[in-house]
Order: C-alpha cells, then sequence, then structure tokens
C-alpha cells in the first residue's frame, strides 16, 4: 500500500481499539482535540471506518470528566475518600475487568491481595473457548505477520469476525505484499454465515469462495472436505464441496482464523474449536497449516497473559489466605454478580465506551474513560485516561506474541486507572 | 549503610580465593575493601562457619515470554502443589513472582532468559520484569528471522550483518545472540521436516552451517562478551553427535557456545540404536579453547519441555505426557513449540539421558568452561539444582541412583566408570565466576572491590551437600538482606543486563522498507528503548561493555 508522507504536525498511534492494534495511523492534536488519518494515500473503507472509530473518543458535550458520587460532581480526593469507605466495609469485592493495558492489570492485580478479591474479565467466556483447545489437546498456531507473508489459503470462520477486526483482510489476510506467497494469488475461503452484501463486495475485489452454512454445521463440513465420511448437510452441494477440496489440498501454507465470540450461539462452541484444530493437525501431516484465533477487542488478550505470567492463571482468580487460587466456575463474573456473591463491583473500563451493565443491589464502583455509559448510575464514578490515547502503555495483540507500545497523544489531566487502583491500594 | 561480613569461609574463584577464612565489606550494595570505608559499620553479620559465595548465575533458563506463558496456561491442571506461595502455580510452569521466590531462597541472583524473540522481546521483559529480587537478561533469537536469511541470500557483507546483530542487541535489550536449530525453524515453515549442519534449506538455499559462521563472526567482530549461545541442529536425534561436532567446526575456532549439550551428544550405536556420545563431545570441550557449553541435565519426573526448535518439538509431540502440545510459528521471526513431557527412570532413552549428562559434567576437565544448567524447565525445573550439585559431588549417591535404572545402560556408558567428584572450589566456579566471565558481567560472580553485594551464605555445619545448597541461611542482593534464616524478607526489584554495541544506523532505513512492507508492525513499535524499559515495562537495564572496539 503506498503511504504518503508524514507531516511534522502529525504522529504515529497505535490503535488501541481492536486487537489488531494496528500502528499506521496518524494523529494530529492540539493537545486536547485531535484527529486522526492514514498514512495510506488510498484509504479503505474498512480504515475509514477505524479512523472515525478512533476519533470518537473524542472529548464531546456528555463526556465526563470531573468524578461523580451518586450522580453528583465531587473532586478526586473525595471521590477516592468515598470509594475507601466502600472498600474498608467490602467482604467479597469483585474487579470486572473491561479493557485495561499491562500497567492496569498489575496494578489491579494488587488491588486484589490488598482487599482479598477476585479478578475476571468480561469476554472470559470466549478466552476459555480458545484456551480450552491449549488446554485440552494442543493445537499448531501461527501469527499475523506469519500469515501475512505465507498464508496461502485462509479459511475464515464464522460471521461477525470482520466487524470486530475491520481491517484484518487488508492488513493480514489479502495484504499489498507477501514475502513468500504472491498476495495476488492468495485464497480466501468463508465457512459460516456472512453477510451476503459484504462478501458480495469482498468478491469483487479478492479471490474469494464461500460456504454458507449453519455455525454448528462446521465440524461435519470439515469432515466432508477431508474426505471423512459422508454426511449430507443442508444446503452444501456436492459440487461446491469438490470445488473447494482442491484449493486446499494444493495449499502449502493453510491459515484457518475465527473469532471465539462468533460461536456463542451454537450448540457446541468447544466442538467447533476443536474440530478447526484437528483439521489443522491432519493437514500437518503433509504440508503446513495453522490456526490464527482472534480476540475480542477489550483487552482480552493483554489481561490473559499478564495475569497468567503473574499468577498462573489467565483469569478468574482470587487472593485467599496468602495465595491466588483459580476457580474458572466459582470467580465467574456473571454468576457472581447475578446470584449476589459479591457487596461490591469494581468494573474498569478504560477502552471502551459501549452500554455496561450495573446491578443497582450492589455497589458499584465504575473506573472508566470519559465516554463510558452504563445502565444506571454507579455509586462513585472515577474517569480515566485511555491508553493510546491520554497515556503510554503495553498492550498484547490478538496472537498473543506481539505486544505494542502505545503513545499519548492528548492532555486532557486524565489519572490512569494504575494512579488510581494504586491510590485505593 | 556500611555491612560486615565477619569471618566467612569465602568462596571467590575469580580473585583465586578458595575457602579462605576472611572479613566482606559492603557499602551501598557494593563491595568495598577495608580501607575505603567511609564512617561506622552499620551492621556485622556473623559468618563463622558460614560459607559465603557470590550470588549464583544461572545462565540459561526459561523463565519469561510468549512460550513460558503458553505452558503456565497449557499445565494449569498441575497448577495445585505448592500452594500457599503466593499463588498456586506449579514449579514446572512457575508464574514469574513464584520464580523469583523460589530463585533467591536457593540463592541465585542473576539469571538469563535464553530464547528472547526479538519480536516477543516486549513481552519476555515485561514478564521478567515482574520477577522479584533477581538481575535478569535475554539473548536474542536471531537465524532463522526471514530478514536475515534473505541477508545471507543476497550474499550481504560481513559488516552489514554485523549492523543487523548490533541493531538487534540494542532494540531488544539483549545481552547475546541466540540461535536455535540454525535456519531449520524457518525451513520447517516451509515444510522441510528436518535440516542437516550442511543441508541447504529449500526456500533460502542457506545452509545451518553458514548461519553459524556469519554469527559467531559477528559476534566476535562486535566484541560481544557472550560467544554466541547455539542451540544444534537435529535435537535428540540418536547419531546427532555428529552436527554438534559440525555446528562446533562451524564457528571457524572463533567463540561459541553449546547449550543444553546433553540434548545433542546422543550416539546410535547398540541393540537399541542410541548411545551415549559423550566422550567424543568432550573430547572438544577440552581440546578446544573457545568452546563452552552447559548441560542442561535431565531429572526423572514431570516437566515441560519449550523451546524456539518448532521442527524438533513438532517432532516430538507424540511423546507429549500429558497428551497436549502446541507448536507456533512467529512473525516471520522465529517460532516455538511446547511439549509436556514426563523423564521416566524406567524407560531406557530418559536414563541414557540422565547418564550423559553426567558423564559430559564428569569429562569435563576445566569447570570454568561448563555450566550448571537443567535447560530449565526442559531438563527439569531449576529447583532440582541442588540435587544435581549432589550428584556431582558425591559420587556414592550418584552410583545409588545408577543402580536403579535399567541394567542395560551400562553397555551403552560410562558414567558407572567415572570416579570424579566435584570441589565446592568448581562447584563455585560453574554457577558463578564462570558464567559471570562468559556472559561479560564485570561486577557479578565475584567479590572484587565495586562489585554488586549479591552473596549467598550456606550452612558450612550442614552435612548434607543437596540441602545446603538448597536452603542457604541467608541471601543478599545489593547488599540488603532478602533471605534470612531461610525465608524471604524484603521484596526487591532487579535490573535488566544488556550490551550495546555500536551500528550504523543506515541498516535502520533497510529494515525501516523491509517492516512496511512485510511485517505487521512498525519498525519504531518494535525498538524498545531505555525510557520504556522503565516507563512501562518495569525494569531499570545496565548497559555492559564490549570487550573491544569493533573490528569490522
Ligand atoms: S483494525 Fe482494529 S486496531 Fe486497526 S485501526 Fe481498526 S480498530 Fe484500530
Ligand atoms: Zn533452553
Amino acid at each position: 500500500m503506498a503511504s504518503r508522507i508524514k507531516t511534522n504536525a502529525e504522529k504515529y498511534i497505535v490503535c488501541p481499539f481492536c486487537s489488531l492494534h494496528c500502528d499506521d495511523i496518524l494523529s494530529k492534536s492540539d493537545g486536547k482535540k485531535y484527529s486522526i488519518s492514514s498514512e495510506a494515500s488510498k484509504v479503505s473503507e474498512a480504515n475509514k471506518t477505524c479512523l472515525k472509530k478512533i476519533e470518537s473518543f473524542n472529548i464531546n458535550a456528555k463526556s465526563i470528566l470531573t468524578p461523580t458520587i451518586k450522580n453528583k460532581k465531587a473532586n478526586l480526593s473525595s471521590a477516592l475518600k468515598y470509594t475507601r469507605q466502600i472498600l474498608k466495609k467490602q467482604k467479597d469485592a469483585i474487579i470486572v475487568n473491561h479493557g485495561i493495558d499491562v500497567s492496569g492489570v498489575r496494578s489491579m492485580l494488587n488491588f486484589a491481595l490488598n482487599y482479598n478479591c477476585s479478578i475476571d474479565h468480561i469476554n472470559s467466556k470466549f478466552l476459555y473457548q480458545n484456551i480450552g483447545i491449549v488446554q485440552r489437546t494442543g493445537y499448531m498456531a501461527t501469527s499475523l505477520t506469519e500469515t501475512k507473508n505465507r498464508g496461502d489459503v485462509i479459511i475464515v470462520f464464522g460471521n461477525n469476525i470482520l466487524c470486530k477486526t475491520p481491517r484484518l483482510i487488508e492488513k493480514v489476510l489479502i495484504p499489498s505484499n507477501s514475502l513468500c506467497t504472491n498476495a495476488k494469488n492468495k485464497k480466501i475461503i468463508f465457512i459460516g454465515e456472512f453477510p451476503d452484501k459484504l462478501l458480495k463486495n469482498l468478491s469483487k475485489k479478492y479471490n474469494i469462495s464461500y460456504i454458507k452454512t449453519k455455525i454448528d454445521y462446521i465440524p461435519d463440513l470439515l469432515n466432508l472436505l477431508s474426505d471423512i465420511g459422508s454426511i449430507k448437510i443442508p444446503n452444501i452441494s456436492k459440487a461446491l464441496v469438490t470445488k473447494i477440496k482442491p484449493i486446499i489440498s494444493k495449499s502449502k501454507y493453510l491459515v484457518a482464523t475465527w473469532s471465539a465470540s462468533d460461536f456463542i450461539n451454537s450448540k457446541n462452541p468447544d466442538k467447533i474449536i476443536q474440530a478447526i484444530s484437528q483439521f489443522i493437525l491432519d493437514r500437518n501431516k503433509i504440508s503446513r497449516a495453522a490456526c490464527m484465533p482472534i480476540s475480542g477487542s477489550l483487552g482480552d488478550t493483554t489481561s490473559s497473559q499478564t495475569l497468567t505470567w503473574l499468577t498462573g492463571f489467565p483469569s478468574r482468580i482470587k487472593y485467599a489466605h496468602g495465595s491466588f487460587v483459580h476457580d474458572r466456575n466459582i470467580y465467574n463474573n456473571e454468576i457472581i454478580i447475578d446470584k449476589k456473591n459479591t457487596d461490591v463491583v469494581i468494573h474498569i473500563s478504560s477502552l471502551s465506551p459501549n452500554k455496561i451493565k450495573i446491578n443497582e443491589n450492589l455497589k458499584n464502583i465504575f473506573i472508566g474513560h470519559p465516554n463510558s455509559k452504563f445502565t444506571s448510575q454507579p455509586d462513585v464514578f472515577i474517569p480515566v485516561g485511555i491508553p493510546g490515547i491520554d497515556y503510554e502503555g503495553i498492550m498484547f495483540r490478538t496472537d498473543n506474541v506481539v505486544s505494542v507500545a502505545l503513545k499519548k497523544i492528548r492532555a486532557i489531566n486524565l489519572p490512569t486507572t494504575k494512579e488510581i487502583l494504586d491510590e485505593l491500594t | 549503610m556500611n555491612i560486615k561480613l565477619e569471618s566467612g569461609n569465602i568462596f571467590d574463584p575469580q580473585n583465586n580465593i578458595f575457602n579462605k577464612k576472611m572479613d566482606l565489606y559492603i557499602a551501598d550494595g557494593k563491595i568495598i575493601s577495608k580501607k575505603n570505608i567511609k564512617g561506622k559499620i552499620n551492621k556485622i553479620i556473623n559468618c563463622s562457619n558460614k560459607i559465603v559465595m557470590p550470588g549464583a548465575i544461572d545462565m540459561h533458563t526459561h523463565i519469561g515470554g510468549g512460550k513460558v506463558n503458553i505452558a503456565r496456561l497449557m499445565l494449569e491442571d498441575f497448577h495445585i502443589e505448592n500452594n500457599k506461595n503466593f499463588d498456586s502455580s506449579s514449579i514446572i510452569a512457575p508464574s514469574t513472582i513464584k520464580t523469583g521466590l523460589k530463585y533467591i531462597e536457593m540463592g541465585y541472583t542473576t539469571c538469563f532468559e535464553p530464547a528472547l524473540l526479538p519480536v516477543n522481546a516486549r513481552q519476555a521483559h515485561s514478564e521478567m520484569a515482574d520477577i522479584p529480587f533477581i538481575d535478569k537478561g535475554g539473548y536474542a533469537l536471531l537465524g532463522n528471522d526471514d530478514f536475515f536469511l534473505d541477508l545471507l541470500r543476497k550474499k550481504a557483507s560481513q559488516s552489514m550483518i554485523n549492523d543487523y546483530v548490533a541493531f538487534i542487541l540494542n532494540a531488544t535489550q539483549s545481552i547475546g545472540i541466540k540461535v536455535v536449530n540454525p535456519g531449520g525453524i524457518n525451513a520447517f515453515k516451509f515444510n522441510q521436516r528436518a535440516l542437516n549442519v550442511d543441508e541447504k534449506s529449500k526456500y533460502y538455499n542457506i545452509t545451518p552451517r553458514d548461519i553459524i559462521s556469519k554469527l559467531t563472526q559477528s559476534i566476535y567482530d562486535l566484541g560481544i562478551a557472550h560467544p554466541l549461545h547455539v542451540h544444534c541442529s537435529n535435537l535428540g536425534i540418536p547419531g546427532n553427535y555428529l552436527s554438534t561436532i559440525e555446528t562446533i567446526k562451524a564457528a571457524n575456532s572463533l567463540p561459541i557456545h553449546l547449550t543444553h549439550i546433553q540434548f545433542h551428544s546422543y550416539g546410535n550405536n547398540g541393540d537399541k540404536a542410541f548411545s551415549s556420545a559423550s566422550v567424543e563431545i568432550s573430547n572438544f570441550l577440552n581440546k578446544i579453547p573457545n568452546l563452552t557449553c552447559d548441560v542442561g541435565q535431565i531429572m526423572f519426573g514431570q516437566t515441560v519441555t519449550m523451546s524456539g526448535d518448532s521442527m524438533s518439538q513438532y517432532r516430538n509431540h507424540n511423546h507429549a505426557h500429558p497428551k497436549k502440545w502446541m507448536c507456533m510459528d512467529i512473525e516471520c521471526d522465529a517460532g516455538c513449540g511446547i511439549v509436556p513431557f514426563k523423564y521416566k527412570d524406567k524407560s531406557f532413552v530418559n536414563a541414557l539421558q540422565w547418564v550423559i549428562g553426567l558423564e559430559i559434567f564428569l569429562l569435563a576437565e576445566d569447570p570454568w568452561k561448563i555450566f550448571l544448567t537443567t535447560d530449565h524447565p526442559n531438563g527439569a525445573p531449576f529447583t532440582s539444582y541442588p540435587h544435581l550439585i549432589k550428584l556431582l559431588m558425591d559420587r556414592s549417591f550418584r552410583n545409588d541412583i545408577l543402580k536403579q535404572l535399567p541394567k542395560s545402560i551400562r553397555d551403552h556408558s560410562i558414567l558407572h566408570t567415572l570416579k570424579r567428584e566435584y570441589s565446592l572450589n568448581e562447584i563455585a566456579i560453574m554457577t558463578r565466576a564462570a558464567p559471570a566471565r562468559i556472559l561479560g558481567l564485570q561486577n557479578k560472580g565475584n567479590f572484587s572491590e565495586g562489585s554488586d553485594a549479591d552473596i549467598t551464605i550456606y550452612d558450612k555445619n550442614n552435612k548434607d551437600i543437596e540441602n545446603m545448597f538448597a536452603h542457604p541461611i541467608m541471601v543478599l542482593k545489593d547488599g540488603k538482606v532478602v533471605v534470612e534464616n531461610g525465608k524471604v524478607k524484603n521484596y526487591l526489584w532487579g535490573k535488566t543486563q544488556t550490551i550495546k554495541p555500536e551500528y550504523d544506523a543506515s541498516i535502520e532505513k533497510v529494515l525501516n522498507k523491509f517492516f512496511d512492507r512485510y511485517h505487521t508492525m512498525k519498525l519504531d513499535n518494535y525498538i524498545i528503548t531505555e525510557s520504556e524499559m522503565s516507563n512501562l515495562i518495569g525494569s531499570e537495564i545496565v548497559t555492559n561493555k564490549c570487550k573491544y572496539e569493533r573490528k569490522q
């Protein structure tokens, strides 16, 4: 992709808003307000969507820049004082992580250690689906740059994955340049239920095939493609299978990609991921192939990586009797909050303004970014900066192996999540 | 703060001091001579009947980075033992906090992660920054990255290669360069399943020998203290001692360090086509001045193997115990493989591996050239070091275990004939002074004036050598008491040891283009700066000097 020349007033940023963490985006800022543009001389539709999204994190009339106590404005020290009072009385607090950088996770752990509380990430259920294969059988994996440069055939499973990582296609699956394959000859096979319009548009530009089928049929379909069994799958013609098979069998480096959250409405998400993984393992007996799961956009990978090295467990832990312990059922935030097995919920949300559910029957402390939205008012709200916009930080990319150094592009004088948590610890 | 360690039995091999009763002084975290102390002594520590050594140094231990974290995740079912110590992670894949606790309790004060993938350096350093107590460092992996192989294919000049190597050391905040299965990890991505020392990779048309020659030359030219750290071709394959010998030759007499040599010293004689080639390998070690190695001793029991060598790990995945494993191709940079494994004393192969490691230790004539490692956790977790020391120091203890192994072992090995017992002096050399020297750490592993006051104090009256090494009574890090009466007292955080050779910045222009075309991140984002190390990653760095000015 041809790049334009970066002007002196511009600065590269690392986008914190999905697990691809693109770093080819330029920002201009007067300190408070910023604008975003692409370094590409021709900006794709996907990229435009992203740029708009990033700009939407600018401060607006609805942004909350001062802390509130019971929806009334308060200064930071009284908000902290009030929070400490709540924490003093807590017996079973839980931290629910809706997205934060490495420094925030580290501080979260200290906080939990200090207050004997549990930690969970809002997307843990998807995390456990992907970790499930690691813990049951293991698998063959690959990363974004390998896929970009070596992948000649890529199978995309799911329905919504391209909306979650808008630039996956242009940056990774079918890039302008590939080191060891001809980028122009790359073939993509979509399997699942993708928006027809999206695929229609893609097929104008790229060499794609589509097997439209319900997510639950993926395991059977992979068997058909591997000549195992001859189960009939509704609406899948023999001709289509015959057309796809040689594409796969000729592949030199096949990549399977999916986002676990796409499988959430299926009967058995674990079975689907296991089937994909097995399909890839079998391929490796003759050729090369690998999986590249795409994680969620709420710092899912950052949270699981950091907690894993600090405690041995990726999520759902609690500090009790002098040690961090783990139980993926007991420390599940949804269950804990629904069953009110907690008295205080500490929401931490520095990346997304998506509306967050507040259980009014519990005390709620909300440490979140200024454009945060909630279903009802928390007891305390403390606005904090967004990593990668307001302060520097480290986050992990979807493929786990790469972490990026986020930059600071504006100065609106908000504290970081780490600072607030450390202050409370 | 001035501290006096009074009348201990001092072991300081670097200064030729062995078991000499004397006092030691510390001021502001450094060793100082008595005459230079200013002000009064604030604290006297009675060391009579105590053995006093510099803090131990582990020069090869997998303690941080992507593959370590995958192992932690994969082996969750083992994370129940050792419950009470900060978290319930198991010692075969300990959390960073537990890693620090266990090392410092054993008197280890500096450790090196040997497989730091440049593209994964930020993670490896972030993990290591969260290991308390110890100083740490990493060896950056090269020799399987597409950029480097492309340089070789294009016949780039040695000086350009040197620029790249120096750039990588700077950009990844590392102290050495390691190559794993030279070219093999890359070839595996093109579906090659084996690569011998003189075999050309299909895509780049380059042999492992070419890679070793260029990289050893580069390390030498740049004046990097630590020789090229090499994980040879053909790991674990019977008969691989021949490719190990060829790898040694590929260095053209320049310094080279062969890691976990035990896994690369296998013959293929006998009815099982698997035998010890420790004699052949030791002959080279004893003969060639610039060759060093660490052993990678195995111990019987459950562990997990983790390696950058995806080609070998994939080949071995059928041996996984429990039955799960993972391999990964990484960012046109390298790869990794994680395979849990249980070494069984009833297995002929595993028993012979145990024997071969010990043979190599015992046949090595110069303790300055051989290092005590289990390639944690590949051969065994690092907590088995005290046991390993006892095996080396106590022949009857060793022979008792040997007797319990399959009888056929005797026909394929010579361990039962070896009478040698290591002395305390030799243990002090191989676990302190020698690793400091081979890594160019002037301020570590010795008690010279100005050196870091990292000190381990053992009970001389403890007659069980394993117990003595497992439980030092006191450990000081940077002059602060962190372990007292065998218990951890204060948390403190060590620094990261690095080296920063010079390079011509024009290499960054070439790399910039390569990154913009082929990578999925910018070169700027790949580089880790000093300020990022301290502000975001969370570890101060120490920059060690090159041995001499760059030669070309
Ligand atoms: S694809 Fe994701 S990381 Fe890249 S610019 Fe869009 S939202 Fe940001
Ligand atoms: Zn190793």
